[in-house]
């Protein structure tokens, strides 16, 4: 049987906003898979602009959303939740220091608790994180692979 | 009594001021009284002169004033209009550049000091990984790795060892 090669992606975004006192930024972040399959969806472009960085890491050619989250930080303490049916990552922003934000991420496979990591998350410089393999089940050495990503991007 | 001396007697011979025994004895005393009423008739004339000239020039310091001030400003340096007002405006210029050097190193100065006391952006930096850790119990084997690849301005956390999964983990 043909092995599919999977890559599971966290993505976090921030966008400025001009009003108020103080900027208000979005925080995006994502689960995305990975594959050397054709492509079923095109590519998120929150994903694009780091696909040729998730291409050379990897090595597949092809990434699929499967869970989302946006978030707008006012105060810089929030937390938020990407999930796909059986991965989930949680974002906890512990503030914001010197233009980056502290971030407590864990990465769950439904309800175990798989990865935690904490992170200064700066503009424009993401965090990817490779997570577990996941194959077809029918051969003994996984194929495929899932990873989380997270980064932070500014958006004008 | 104050015995005078020939000299005071001539002038006051010459001025008539001899009388009695006194001018009897100078005019005996004189060698030559003819050379000596001609030299008197003399000083005179020169006298009478000198004060007609004294009438003449009564203003003579006034005039002298004038003259040498009118001789100080011909020869003083001839300094033209345009250099006065030069010199005017050289000062005032001195000032404003004085002022705008001033506001230039005050400027650069709020310059240095507000870049060494502000972060430079956190943006121009890649993300820091502080911490990361996986439950050894669940995934026994599993091991991480963090580097960062500055040219794709990533940080990475490889995770190696987590349990494989069956691929329908990868459903939406």
């Amino acid at each position: 049987m043909r092995p599919r090669l999977l890559l599971l992606i966290a993505i976090l975004s921030v966008a400025l906003s001009s009003g108020g006192s103080l900027p208000e930024q979005t925080v995006w972040s994502g689960l995305i898979i990975a594959t050397n399959s054709p492509p079923i969806e095109p590519t998120p472009a929150e994903v694009t602009q780091i696909e040729g960085t998730l291409r050379k890491l990897f090595g597949y050619s092809q990434f699929q959303l499967i869970g989302e989250a946006r978030k707008t930080l006012k105060t810089g303490e929030e937390d938020w939740l990407a999930s796909s049916k059986y991965f989930s990552l949680h974002v906890d922003s512990r503030g914001e220091k010197a233009d980056a934000y502290v971030l407590n991420l864990k990465l769950f496979q439904e309800q175990k608790l798989l990865l935690e990591t904490k992170a200064r998350l700066s503009k424009a410089s993401p965090l990817i994180i490779r997570g577990p393999q996941v194959g077809d089940g029918q051969r003994p050495a996984f194929r495929s692979e899932h990873s989380s990503i997270a980064y932070a991007t500014p958006k004008c | 009594m104050f015995m005078k001396t020939f000299e005071e007697k001539w002038t006051a011979w010459i001025d008539d001021q001899l009388t009695g025994r006194e001018l009897e004895k100078f005019l005996a005393s004189l060698p030559d009284r003819t050379a000596a009423e001609a030299e008197k008739q003399n000083a005179k004339q020169v006298g009478s002169l000198l004060r007609e000239q004294a009438m003449a020039l009564s203003n003579a310091d006034f005039f002298s004033h004038q003259l040498r001030g009118r001789l100080d400003r011909e020869n003083a340096p001839i300094r033209s209009e345009p250099d006065a007002i030069r010199t005017g405006w050289w000062t005032i210029r001195r000032l404003l550049w004085g002022g705008i050097t001033s506001l230039a190193v005050f400027a650069i100065c709020t310059v240095l000091v507000f870049r060494e006391g502000t972060p430079p952006s956190q943006s121009q930096y890649l993300t820091q990984i502080l911490g990361a850790q996986v439950d050894p119990t669940v995934s026994p084997n599993a091991t991480i790795t963090m580097f960062q690849k500055k040219d794709d301005h990533v940080t990475v956390l490889w995770v190696d060892g987590l349990q494989s999964l069956p691929p329908e983990y990868a459903a939406k």
